[in-house]
């Protein structure tokens, strides 16, 4: 048994200031946070701390050593929530990951322990799984303690010793929690004062102690930790589970009124997000952004209480950097009708599969992915249906020849291997028909033009037209509004372009507009 | 971070720099060479060979990478490297749309087409005929049609399309219609995206653009020049400039009857009373 233990000194800082956006809650470079907890300040950060800011200050007296600070309110389910993550990147090497419980009664965990005797040869050794770990944390941001040693207990003591150790036996385990100080200890810490004045400041002091007489005095739970640290007792541990479905939220603390603001601590969420999928192997092909809005209390007031933004992947992806990019362009088109109090990230459509195999040199799958990402990104930004696909119509009004469809961005890897068979497969009847027929301009005018008209020639930009070919007679459409009735000329401009005109037919045309010639196309 | 283009940072750069500046002061290769005397020396170690970027003043430029035929030979003769050029902006400035210009590109992007990628359109000035583009031999199921005028999107510019897909590199061609008095900085921020494209990627511009300065390596300016022809100028290329223009013949529109009467002398044109009609084919 190998332990890993991922201790997160300042969890409770960190989770806090995940919560100010730039902008809203903390201005400076280095803002000073501290958090209080009845009144009582119970954790500060180094500028803070810097200014004379400690634990166990009174919140006035905190407030008038530094009239900057931020102060926040400790929140255990806060922490709890951003410890679950760290979990989660945790899962992505084993499976049997815990939490190790808080010291004090009510706080939350602020260690996360990791078996992983069975990953090492994986991951190839424990070096490079620890790095590995580190890497996967750091879009989360928090600062990482990390100790290694035989027995769990062990090593999520060791975690907080100042450096941590890393001991890969026992042996060596042991004799690093003998120089562990004693307040380590879930239960030393409420004995701290009495075993201080008996002298005992290492665990290892404690050792050569009988064991009825510590038991006497400071009660069985001290022993049985001790016990479970140097592996004299079994300590099982419940693994944890990823829940099914994601959802996290964060409530932040100023108000934000710009998408970048909202964007700021959706990054944060969709880091969680990766977390958890790369924990279950899966990959995310819908997710939904939850904006909470600030209540007004006006009469009448329409403000809806949350803005939903759900985003759809063509091809489902766990690449924070890519969903984030998705979510920045969906964002900055969206107007937010209030201000955001609480954001909230909720998946369900995943899908399991197996990670892609990362290539040295670009291959036809890796060039699809990329052309879905591109899509996606062109479609977020400019509108889903500003990229578009053209397809012919079988119509023989040439303004209804071709249609342009909103193209799905997963369309094209989707059918990477029937792309040879269906070029090889000769046209069909009677696209082969269609094709023989009479020629077609590459550039349709969208409104046509009419054609200024003199002795019966039509006129281009004041310059006769001279026909070449024609008339090729259209008429169709009776059927629904859009009836033509057009003889068709292909005629030269006067500087040698190919334009395409027609003539409405006399007098049979229904509309009287519809008289003299016009221009439809140009042959590109 | 945009990467830097190689040409910008790698001696490939600084050489083809040099190479007209070689050409200019051909004692100053002699000097750089180690002193050797007489022009024989230079002449056995023509600055040319000794890297593909090189190139005398006088000769075209070999473009490091391959060309892509351009499908008609007149054009590949007088382009460097023997066709369009890959990684980098070809501009074409045209008086108008419907010179030819899809017909002149279209062997080009069914070659990228035949090649399994995807060829990609942005802003066309009007709409396009499946049918005509079909005949064309393009594939409409590997041709993206991309707007970005269509609204207005604050603080962004309508070429973060373009630019986008151009850096991707997973684009197989691309043919953009620019909008009119486009800056210059503008433009030299696509080519230096169009650095990582692999494959032809074609700008369309009004040809009055033809009196700034571009930063694509070649501006061809197109013009009608008859019936199925196609007059083109090479106003900016690798190698020495191109005095007469070039008159390439494109696929055909017309049938071969009514070519022949565009092209016989007279009034070929007819002045028709109103509801007579002739067919001519």
């Amino acid at each position: 048994m190998l332990w890993i233990a991922l201790h997160l000194p300042f969890l409770s800082l960190e989770s806090f200031a995940a919560t100010l956006v730039d902008g809203a809650g903390g201005v400076d470079a280095d803002p000073q946070i501290a958090l209080v907890d009845e009144h009582r300040i119970s954790a500060a950060n180094a500028a803070a701390q810097a200014q004379g800011v400690k634990p166990g200050l009174k919140r006035a007296t905190a407030l008038a050593l530094a009239p900057r600070i931020t102060l926040g309110q400790a929140d255990p389910a806060r922490d709890a929530e951003a410890l679950l993550p760290v979990a989660h990147a945790a899962l992505a090497f084993t499976p049997q990951v815990s939490l190790q419980p808080a010291n004090e009664p009510g706080a939350a965990s602020h260690t996360v322990l990791l078996e992983v005797q069975a990953s090492l040869r994986y991951f190839g050794g424990l070096d490079a799984l620890v790095r590995r770990l580190q890497q996967a944390l750091a879009p989360l941001g928090h600062t990482l303690r990390i100790a290694v040693a035989t027995t769990a207990q062990g090593a999520a003591v060791l975690a907080r010793v100042e450096p941590p150790p890393r001991c890969l036996d026992l042996a060596a385990t042991r004799a690093a929690l003998a120089h562990a100080p004693v307040w380590l200890l879930g239960p030393g810490r409420e004995h701290w004062e009495a075993l201080q004045g008996m002298g005992l400041r290492c665990i290892g002091d404690l050792l050569g102690l009988p064991r009825a007489g510590l038991a006497r005095r400071f009660g069985e739970p001290l022993l049985a930790e001790i016990d479970s640290a140097f592996g004299r007792r079994p300590d099982p541990r419940m693994p944890i589970v990823a829940a099914r479905l994601f959802e996290s939220r964060i409530e932040l603390f100023a108000r934000a009124d710009s998408s970048e603001q909202v964007l700021q601590g959706a990054a944060l969420l969709l880091a969680r997000l990766v977390l958890w999928l790369a924990a279950q192997h899966s990959f995310v092909r819908r997710f939904r952004l939850l904006m909470h809005h600030e209540t007004r209390w006006q009469q009448g007031d329409r403000t809806p209480q949350a803005t939903a933004l759900e985003i759809a992947l063509a091809e489902p992806s766990r690449d924070s950097d890519h969903l984030l990019v998705l979510l920045r362009e969906r964002l900055a088109r969206l107007q937010l009708p209030a201000p955001t109090l609480e954001l909230a990230l909720q998946a369900e459509d995943i899908v399991k599969r197996a990670a892609p195999n990362s290539e040295l040199f670009p291959t036809r799958q890796s060039e699809d992915e990329g052309l879905t990402r591109l899509i996606e990104r062109l479609q977020a930004r400019l509108g889903a249906s500003q990229v578009q696909r053209l397809e012919a119509v079988d119509d023989h009004r040439p303004e209804r020849a071709s249609r342009l469809r909103q193209a799905e961005a997963g369309a094209r890897p989707a059918r990477p291997a029937q792309r040879g068979a269906r070029r090889a497969a000769p046209r069909a009847a009677g696209e082969a028909n269609l094709l023989a027929a009479s020629p077609r301009p590459v550039w349709i005018e969208p409104v046509c033009m009419p054609l200024a008209e003199r002795r019966s020639r039509p006129l281009l930009e004041g310059r006769p037209l001279s026909l070449l070919s024609g008339p090729e007679r259209i008429e169709a459409g009776w059927w629904d509004a859009g009836l033509a009735e057009r003889d068709y000329f292909i005629a030269e401009a006067a500087d040698g372009a190919l334009v395409w005109i027609y003539r409405a037919r006399l007098p049979l045309s229904a509309e009287a507009r519809e008289s003299g010639w016009f221009l439809h196309g140009r042959f590109g | 971070m945009d990467p830097i283009p190689a040409a910008l940072v790698s001696p490939s750069g600084a050489a083809a720099r040099a190479g007209r500046w070689l050409h200019s002061h051909p004692a100053s290769s002699q000097a750089s060479g180690g002193q050797a005397s007489g022009t024989a020396t230079i002449a056995r170690r023509a600055p040319e060979t000794l890297h593909p970027a090189l190139w005398l003043g006088h000769q075209l430029g070999r473009s490091g990478s391959h060309a892509v035929a351009s499908g008609f030979a007149a054009l590949d003769a007088e382009l460097p490297g023997g066709g369009w050029p890959r990684r980098v902006l070809s501009e074409l400035l045209l008086p108008h749309a419907g010179v030819g210009e899809i017909r002149l590109l279209a062997p080009a992007l069914v070659a990228a087409q035949r090649a399994g990628r995807l060829v990609m359109m942005f802003d066309p000035p009007a709409a396009l005929s499946a049918t005509a583009l079909a005949r064309l031999d393009l594939d409409l199921e590997e041709l993206l049609v991309v707007n970005t005028r269509s609204r207005v999107v604050p603080g962004s510019d309508s070429l973060w399309a373009l630019e986008q897909a151009l850096k991707s590199g997973h684009v197989g061609a691309v043919v953009a219609w620019l909008p009119p008095r486009l800056r210059a900085e503008r433009l030299r921020r696509l080519q230096l995206a169009a650095h990582n494209h692999d494959g032809v990627a074609f700008v369309l511009r009004e040809a009055a653009a033809a009196g700034r300065p571009t930063a694509s390596p070649l501006r061809l300016a197109l013009q009608a020049g008859g019936v199925d022809r196609l007059q083109l100028r090479i106003l900016k290329r690798r190698g020495p400039p191109l005095e007469t223009p070039l008159q390439l013949a494109l696929p055909a529109v017309l049938s071969n009857a009514a070519r022949r009467r565009s092209q016989g002398p007279g009034e070929a044109a007819l002045a028709l009373p109103a509801a007579t009609f002739v067919d001519f084919a």
